[in-house]
């Protein structure tokens, strides 16, 4: 019998914010709401791209974020008979593995009722109790609407989502103009071109209205809109006072607690509540940076993280990168996105400023405004180097990020490293990759140390 | 028809060549590098440029491989790649209609190494249900008019603009033919020669380019045995006939199609980009000239329906049973490029549709890097049985 040494487990050096565990159970009472949406006698939406939450909100529907789902499934390790529904129903595997979880179970929905009303058959590769626990849970939508910016891929997925769904239901899309920068004034926020897509999309804002009001039969509530954007912009300002206070150094909190607030800043509804959490999240930093406490223990260096969260890997990355003390502070996906522009924002004629950050998806960009983006931020937290999360399934995402690491070398001096993960399909991670590019990048750092250079991005 | 055959495929096989004597022959125009699908070519052609359809050229891609992730389209790679290695050289400036984030991703590749070409994206929507959709998809046209008038500093006129349009029409009612006449069982070129066709209509001066079709079917009527593709009837009536479905934005190897005609199956009609999906469209010739281009985009939707369009009441999967019963293809065989999400996500339901239909249907999955042919022969030639069983049973 052969024996295999048995590795030791890393010690935890990561010192994650508690406050998050509150926004879990926010996000685990949200979906908890959705499930019994139906028996609520409620209107469900299938939606993609961007947070269009409050409207839903205030048009009185449930909404179900394909995105969000297909996310949670990947972090909870349940993405499994989804995809494999996927597969066998035709799906490749190289498929954006967001839109091949959902898609998945869209086809496990449809299986799950057909069970349920006793003409399903049985296809093989996922078994009934597969279909029968995750189409129990996840309603069956009413309409689909789309607002996918940046990636072509968002956009074909709901019209397949309408498809797979034998064409029966209404859906409804909203266009968004890529934000290339043809024009010579075009620039982050400024720009005849940035306010004439802002126009394009606040107009079709409008016409989503008047087509919710025709599905669910009733007037919209514009007032219950207002107030539901004044909780998500005084939510997001909170949010962004907190990413401030993550500049100092040790930092006090990181990438990963930012990552574990996505949910709530994406899709819960615009309310008190979900201030109350934002405002717990800058309050715990602002408590550690009082306290002197750190994010990690024992930072020694500083990175920006640049990619879609893999979610199946999000403890065991945290942890990954505290143990080589490296803090993952800054990323595109935190940084620039989820109401990153809260100014932007007038709660008493909201659309504009809701367009306005459907527009500012962090795959919507040209990558001329994204090294614009990206140097900002490497310079604001003073970063050593770069992660780029090569996302296997998510080509919008890195499509850029090759120039990203050219230009932070060429300009800021720093050094970056690539791996290859995904989404929501675990089976791309590779983890010797990380582990010795990771390594490698970190030794020469400290190489440049001793010679008594500077490394961060921020220059001295 | 031997010569003006060989120089239509000399220009598909070597643009640079042909740009070259281009140049030559117009001495101070531009040449301008042109992304598929959807660009109006018209346009560019009514302001006194050469628009060239950029190419997959096929060769490794070497400088590339570190501007996009491998897992982006092989001929996004192969763009990055060109751009890399001086191969844009070709273009003065580089247009782009399509919201492929792909095509996206090759394009801020281009933009980024080539400071000094202009890189112009005008998104033409993609959701063409929207009511809204024609009028943005007009206003884009405008806006390629203004920025191809800022590139050659002379103004496009609508009269200038109508010639292009009759043009593009004239060559692409030529090359229809040629497809009409394959399903119709009396096609004399093979899906090499076709495909060769089509590539240097992308590349060529419509004027030259249905110039010379037209001597190469003068020609072919006069000696149809010359260089006709297989026979379908006769000792090669065994042969199966097959659509092929799939490469929206760019040419197969021609090795494949070779060895799909050497495995038992005769190409009889298609849908691929360097096919009929080309030229499946003109632009209406009264009216407005620009208005008629915009339709002409909406239109190409409706007559094949594209993956990379979002649109309700068009469907891919319905369009191509419909081919398959108007020219009698026998099975499909999909040609999926290796990463090309629009195809991806709609494959099922194309399989699910034929599987419906009872016919048997391929898929092949593409690469840039090599395509293992040998393997390919075999699935080819268990198609081509399968559909031999399939004639056997009554129906």
């Amino acid at each position: 019998m052969t024996q295999t040494a048995e590795r030791t487990a890393p010690a935890d050096r990561t010192n994650r914010l508690t406050v998050t565990r509150a926004g879990g159970q926010l996000v685990a009472d949200y979906w908890d709401n959705l499930f019994a949406a139906r028996d609520q006698g409620k209107q469900i939406v299938w939606y993609n791209g961007g947070a269009l939450n409050p409207i839903f909100q205030a048009a009185g529907l449930a909404w179900c974020h394909g995105e969000a789902f297909a996310a949670r499934l990947a972090a909870q390790r349940l993405e499994g008979p989804a995809q494999l529904a996927g597969a066998e129903y035709g799906y490749n595997a190289e498929l954006c593995s967001y839109s091949r979880t959902h898609l998945g179970c869209s086809v496990l929905t449809l299986q799950g009722a057909s069970l349920q009303s006793g003409e399903g058959e049985h296809t093989g590769v996922v078994g009934a109790q597969d279909q029968r626990d995750l189409a129990s849970r996840l309603p069956s939508p009413d309409f689909f609407v789309n607002n996918y910016a940046g990636c072509s891929t968002g956009q074909q997925w709901d019209g397949i989502s309408y498809r797979v769904f034998g064409k029966q239901l209404p859906i409804f899309n909203i266009s968004h103009p890529f934000l290339w920068g043809n024009k010579p004034d075009a620039g982050y926020l400024t720009g005849e071109e940035w306010e004439e897509a802002s126009g394009f999309v606040e107009g079709q804002l409008r016409e989503l209205i008047g087509w919710l009001e025709t599905r669910s039969g009733r007037p919209f509530d514009w007032d219950a809109l207002s107030e539901s954007m004044s909780y998500i912009k005084r939510a997001a300002e909170l949010r962004r006072e907190g990413l401030d206070l993550c500049k100092a150094k040790p930092a006090p909190a990181t990438f990963w607690d930012w990552i574990a607030c996505v949910a709530p800043i994406n899709f819960l509804p615009g309310d008190q509540a979900l201030v109350d959490y934002f405002a717990g999240v800058r309050d715990e930093i602002q408590q550690r940076l009082d306290a002197g406490v750190p994010g990690i223990e024992g930072e020694r260096y500083r990175l920006y993280f640049d990619g879609i969260m893999n979610w199946n890997k999000l403890g065991f990355l945290s942890r990954k990168f505290a143990e080589h003390g490296a803090a993952v502070l800054a990323g595109r996906y935190i940084h620039n996105a989820f109401w990153q522009e809260p100014h932007l924002i007038d709660v008493e004629n909201p659309l504009r400023g809701m367009a306005q950050h459907y527009l500012l998806c962090p795959t919507n960009h040209g990558s001329r405004t994204l090294d614009y983006l990206t140097l900002r931020d490497c310079r604001e937290y003073d970063v050593d180097g770069i992660v780029f999360h090569s996302t296997r399934t998510c080509r919008a995402f890195t499509g850029p990020q090759r120039l990203l690491a050219r230009s932070a070398q060429r300009t800021l001096g720093i050094p970056s490293v690539f791996f290859e993960g995904d989404v929501a399909d675990a089976s791309f991670y590779k983890e010797e990759i990380l582990e010795s590019r990771l390594v490698a990048m970190l030794e020469q750092i400290d190489v440049r140390r001793q010679r008594g250079e500077h490394t961060g991005a921020a220059r001295p | 028809m031997a010569i003006p055959l060989e120089t239509l495929t000399a220009v598909a096989r070597d643009p640079r060549g042909y740009i070259a004597d281009w140049r030559a022959r117009h001495p101070g125009r531009l040449v301008l590098g042109v992304l598929p699908m959807n660009f109006p070519r018209e346009l560019a052609l009514a302001a006194g440029t050469l628009p060239v359809v950029v190419q997959d050229d096929q060769k490794p891609v070497t400088e590339g491989r570190s501007l996009l992730a491998e897992f982006y389209c092989g001929y996004t790679r192969n763009l990055a790649d060109q751009a890399a290695t001086g191969r844009f050289d070709l273009y003065d400036a580089v247009l782009m209609a399509d919201h492929c984030i792909q095509l996206i991703g090759a394009a801020d590749v281009i933009r980024a190494i080539l400071p000094d070409t202009p890189v112009f994206f005008g998104m033409l929507n993609s959701s063409m249900n929207d009511s809204w959709g024609p009028a943005r998809v007009t206003a884009m046209m405008g806006e390629f008019r203004t920025e191809l008038e800022r590139l050659t500093g002379e103004p496009i006129t609508s009269q200038a603009l109508r010639d292009a349009i009759a043009a593009h029409n004239r060559d692409r009612r030529m090359v229809r033919q040629l497809f009409d006449d394959r399903a119709a069982r009396s096609g004399v070129l093979s899906p090499v020669q076709l495909q060769d066709v089509v590539t240097s209509a992308m590349i060529m001066d419509p004027v030259e380019h249905a110039d010379l079709l037209a001597e190469t079917l003068a020609a072919a009527t006069a000696a149809p045995a010359a260089t006709t593709g297989p026979p379908t009837t006769g000792p090669s009536g065994r042969r199966v006939r097959v659509h092929l479905s799939g490469h929206l934005c760019h040419a197969p190897r021609r090795e494949l199609l070779e060895v799909i005609e050497a495995s038992g199956a005769v190409v009889v009609d298609d849908d691929l980009y360097h096919g009929r999906r080309h030229v499946s469209t003109d632009v209406e010739e009264d009216g407005d000239p620009l208005e008629a281009v915009a339709r002409w985009y909406q239109q190409r939707n409706v007559n094949i329906p594209c993956p990379t369009r979002v649109q309700q009441d068009a469907d891919w999967d319905s369009w191509l049973l419909g081919a398959v019963r108007r020219s009698g293809a026998e099975a499909v065989i999909h040609l999926l490029p290796k990463f090309c999400e629009p195809h991806m996500l709609y494959y099922p339901e194309l399989r699910k549709a034929l599987d419906e239909a009872g016919i048997p249907q391929l898929q092949i999955e593409t690469e840039h890097e090599g395509i293992p042919l040998e393997s390919f022969r075999t699935r080819i030639e268990a198609l081509v049985e399968r559909a031999h069983r399939s004639r056997a049973v009554p129906a």
